[in-house]
Order: structure tokens, then sequence, then C-alpha cells
């Protein structure tokens, strides 16, 4: 019963904030409710008894990507990239392809059921305590030791494209 | 939660002591601030209200709630309301996840016609497995509550002030970070609990397959980890914002940096905000480095044995024991919070490009140099 009321509030405060953040116009208020939906995902794990991916959720992306966003938003003056964003025919062709890859994707999740994408974590769910953070870095920097290595390469190429853009003359309004 | 009506409710009642107990520990930190800085600008401080002035804080806490309620006209009235009380919530939320005392034992009774179990209570808000990442998953949030501010107050001073704000606090996170892993390394637990318990007596490690004991020195962390320990002191001055680090409020160049607007009892709430960062930080710092609440040369176990020769087996020397390392845990508290206040008054702010430059460039190789050499000695000492 308690824990019924509890996944239902999770989920709800997970569902509000997401569908706040696309429906607010202000970018702002966009991320940050964006945060609200993130506290209530790492509550969802928490919920499933994995402590320690709750704990870094909140450390990873509220506490620290999401209030970069929020500082970079009001930092900047965004209007020529809302323009760019909001109107014209491509960036609508856009919006509604991604909409649509996205929604593709996870209803072919739900009906096909791609467990064999999930092997080790649908099998069984562990007690995330310490010997379950144990089990999970090893099996991180040994199984997973490739897709491991190649996520830190994205990041470091996101962090230079990042570095480049910031050095060039103008920034990102060069173009423009 | 609890087995039965007693054990739940001395719990809930136990929550409520430890919010208490930082929202109380305001006037006195202000008291001794203001009285501290009296002393090392060799002048008085406040003195005139009852004895040495200790009554100040109530009469400003009055003059607090008696002032003109107002807001700005720019202002975001939910950001602007939300974000005093928002900056309660992180730093009582980490505070109830330190362990202030060690477990105290309530026997079994019989009252009002009925058995009532034998009660096992923690000195401890709620007891988290992974005590660290709950801790610092928590105090991670504190940035909105100041980006929230400075945004809602519709001011430019006030923005200026969050944006340097927040981009400070993740700088320093960085450093703190990368120390605590160090830390966790060392101990192999995330819960802070077991630390406190893996630095009862004298000062042992294995080195070389050789088991090293230094009977005058206690078994502290700060001795394994000397540099982890100072940077972790210096990140937690940014991470709370004080002197040296208080660029955010710098009144110089920002007026009051993101409370410019706020006056009365939301600006009071900001402070007990910042003084309760400030408790949390020197807590954990004695949590990992300086035995918590553990005497130096008396393990607990120790001091319940001579309670209990005192007084007999049962609730009153379990209840000592507990009181008295809570005792202890304050008092060492409280002589980390003075070092924070003797650095306030003692150094001046640093410049903006000053306190990056630190940051990036001084203490996060500092803090990732020192995570590798306690790796590496680690291996070695456990594979040689």
């Amino acid at each position: 019963m308690v824990e019924a009321l509890l996944f239902w509030f999770l989920a709800l405060v997970t569902l509000f904030g997401a569908v706040a953040m696309l429906l607010v116009p202000n970018p702002i208020y966009a991320a940050m409710s964006l945060v609200v939906s993130m506290i209530g995902i790492s509550g969802l794990f928490a919920f499933l008894g994995a402590d320690f991916i709750a704990g870094v959720q909140v450390i990873v992306y509220a506490g620290a990507v999401l209030v970069l966003f929020v500082m970079v938003l009001m930092l900047f003056d965004l209007k020529s990239e809302t323009q760019a964003f909001s109107k014209g025919l491509l960036s609508r062709i856009f919006k509604v392809a991604s909409v649509g890859f996205l929604l593709g994707g996870l209803i072919g999740v739900m009906v096909l059921e791609f467990s064999w994408i999930l092997p080790v974590f649908m099998q069984s769910s562990p007690q995330w305590t310490m010997t379950g953070v144990k089990k999970m870095a090893q099996l991180l920097f040994t199984e997973y030791m490739f897709i491991f290595q190649i996520l830190g390469v994205l990041l470091l190429v996101v962090a230079v494209g990042a570095v480049a853009l910031a050095r060039s003359r103008g920034g990102t309004h060069e173009r423009a | 939660m609890g087995a039965d009506f007693l054990e739940v409710s001395l719990n809930a009642l136990k929550l409520i002591f430890f919010f208490l107990m930082m929202v109380q520990m305001v006037p006195l930190l202000v008291w001794l601030e203001r009285r501290g800085a009296g002393f090392i600008q060799d002048r008085l401080g406040p003195n005139r209200v009852g004895p040495f002035g200790l009554t100040q804080l109530l009469a400003d806490a009055v003059k607090f709630l008696m002032k003109e309620e107002f807001i700005p006209q720019k202002a975001v009235k939910f950001l602007f309301y939300g974000a005093p009380i928002f900056a309660l919530i992180p730093a009582s939320l980490a505070l109830c996840a330190i362990p202030f005392g060690p477990k105290f034992e309530i026997p079994a009774f019989s009252f009002w016609g009925r058995h009532w179990g034998p009660y096992e209570f923690i000195l401890q808000g709620y007891e988290v497995g992974v005590g660290i990442v709950f801790i610092l998953a928590a105090a991670s949030l504190a940035v909105y509550s100041i980006l929230m501010a400075g945004w809602g107050s519709g001011n430019k001073y006030s923005l200026l002030g969050a944006i340097r704000a927040s981009s400070q606090i993740i700088s320093y996170e960085l450093a703190l970070g990368l120390t605590i892993v160090a830390v966790v390394l060392i101990y192999g637990t995330f819960s802070l609990n077991e630390m406190v318990t893996l630095q009862r007596g004298p000062l042992s490690f294995e080195f070389f397959g050789k088991m090293v004991t230094i009977d005058f020195l206690p078994n502290w962390g700060i001795f394994y980890q000397p540099i982890g320990a100072f940077l972790f002191l210096a990140a937690s001055f940014a991470e709370s914002n004080r002197l040296p680090f208080d660029l955010p409020e710098g009144e110089a160049e920002l007026v009051a940096g993101f409370h410019t607007e706020y006056g009365g009892f939301k600006m009071n709430l900001f402070f007990i905000g910042e003084y309760g960062h400030m408790i949390v930080a020197s807590a954990l710092l004695i949590t990992f480095y300086f035995g918590g609440y553990e005497l130096p040369f008396l393990t607990s176990q120790e001091l319940l044995a001579i309670y209990q020769e005192a007084f007999g087996v049962g609730l009153t020397s379990s209840l000592l024991n507990a009181l008295t390392h809570f005792a202890v845990f304050m008092f060492k508290i409280f002589i980390v919070l003075w070092i924070f206040i003797h650095v306030r008054w003692t150094l001046p702010r640093f410049r903006y490009d000053q306190l990056m430059e630190l940051g990036w460039k001084t203490m996060l190789p500092w803090a990732l140099g020192n995570l590798l050499l306690t790796a590496l000695i680690y291996v070695a000492s456990k594979t040689y």
C-alpha cells in the first residue's frame, strides 16, 4: 500500500517535470522542470533499491549538468537561438522527426521486449549495497570496459568541441 | 521507521531534534562569529544584551520577524518566495544522515499493561547505506536555491552573484568529490558509521605485510590522508560560500550578491542555510579525518563498560555513553567551526580569476594526485 503510493507519487513527479519541461516557453523554467523530473527518476531508483545509482543520478544530473544548463541560460541572451530553433519549416520537420523517432523507439522496446539489450540487469535485481557497488564496478571495468572507454572518448569529443567553439571568434554567433 | 508506536514516534522526534539543533546552533554561531571578530580585531563585539551578549541574537530574531514584508517589482513571485525555503532543505537533509553518536539501547519494559520490546536507537536522523553519496547528492542541490534567488529577484547584481556562486560551487565540488573518493578508497565503505568504527583505537595499519602500530596516535583518517584533509577543508570553505571564497556576495562589486533583495526573515533563512552547510561540512570533516564521535584513546565500547560498572547494565549507562559521545562530536564540530570563523577574519577575499585558477589549476590537480598516490600505495602495500 505504502509502496504503491510512493511509486505513483514519484512517477507523477517525474512525468509532471517532463511535461512541464516541454510546455513551459521560458527555457530557464524548462531546465528547472527537468531538474524536478531528474529528482523523481532518482527517487524511482532508490525505490528499486539502487541507492548508489539514485545518489549518482542526483549528483551528476541535478547537481552538475543541469546547474550548468540553468547557469548558461541565465548568462546568455538567447533571443536569436530561440528564433532559430522555434520557427521555420526545417526546424519543425526536425522536431517532428525526432519526436517520432524517440516515440517509435519507446514503443518498439515496449512491444518487442528487447530483453537481450539488458541481459545482466534484467535477470536479477541485486541489492546495491557496498557489495552491489563493487559488483557494478567489476562489471564496468571488465566486461563492459570497451563501452565505458567509448563513453569516455565521447565526453572528451564533446569537451574539445565546446572549447573549439568557445575559442573561435564570435563563438556560436559567428555565422549569424 | 520502527516496529511499534513508541519506536516510530521516537524516531520522528529524533528527526525534529536534529533539524532544530541545526537551526538553534545558528544564533550561537552568529554570536561566536561576532564576538570572535571583535576578539581578532581588538574590540568587544556585542556584549550588552544578556550575559556576554548571548541574547543579542534573540533580539535580532524578533527584529527580523517584525520587519516590513516587501517584494521587488520585477521579481518572479514563486522563485522569490521559494528560494529561502529551499535553502534550508539540502543542509537539513544532509545533517540528518550524519552519525552523532553510538547506538543506545532501551531494554524491554512493561508499561500500561503492555510489554514494550527492547529498542535500539542510533544518534542519527536516519541511516543511509550509501551515506556519503546521499549527503553529496543532497548538498549538490543547494545551488538551486541560490540560482532561484538570483533569477527571482529581477536584479542584475543578484543574478551575477547567483551565477558566480553556482560556478564556484560546481568548480570546487570536483576537488571535494575527488578527496572523498580517496577517503572511500581507504575505508572501503560508503557508510559513515562504519568509517567511525574503523577509526577506533591506536594508529595501526598493514604496511608491506607488516603490522605497524603507533600507540601514541589515534587511528584517525588524517594520518592516512593529510593532503586530502587539507583539500577537503579548503573546498568546503568554497562550498559554503565563506571567506576567502565569498565572491557571490562581494559587497564592493555586487552589493550583496544573490540576497540583495531579501530582507527580514527571508534573509535569515539564507543565513540558516549557509550556517547549516558549515555545520555539515565540519561534521563530515570530523567523520572522515578526525575519528567522528569517538574519543581519541577510549573506544565507545570501553567507555560503555566503565559506565556499566558504575551504573549497572541498562538504560542509564547506554544513554550516558551516547550523550558523552554526542558531546565529544559537538566539541570537535565547534573547533572546526572556530577555524571557519578565524579564517574569515584573517584572510582577504580572492579575486574572481584567482578563485577559478585556484579551483581548476591547483586544487583539482592536487586532489587527482592525492587520489592516484593513495591508490598506488594501497595497491602496493596489499600486493607486496
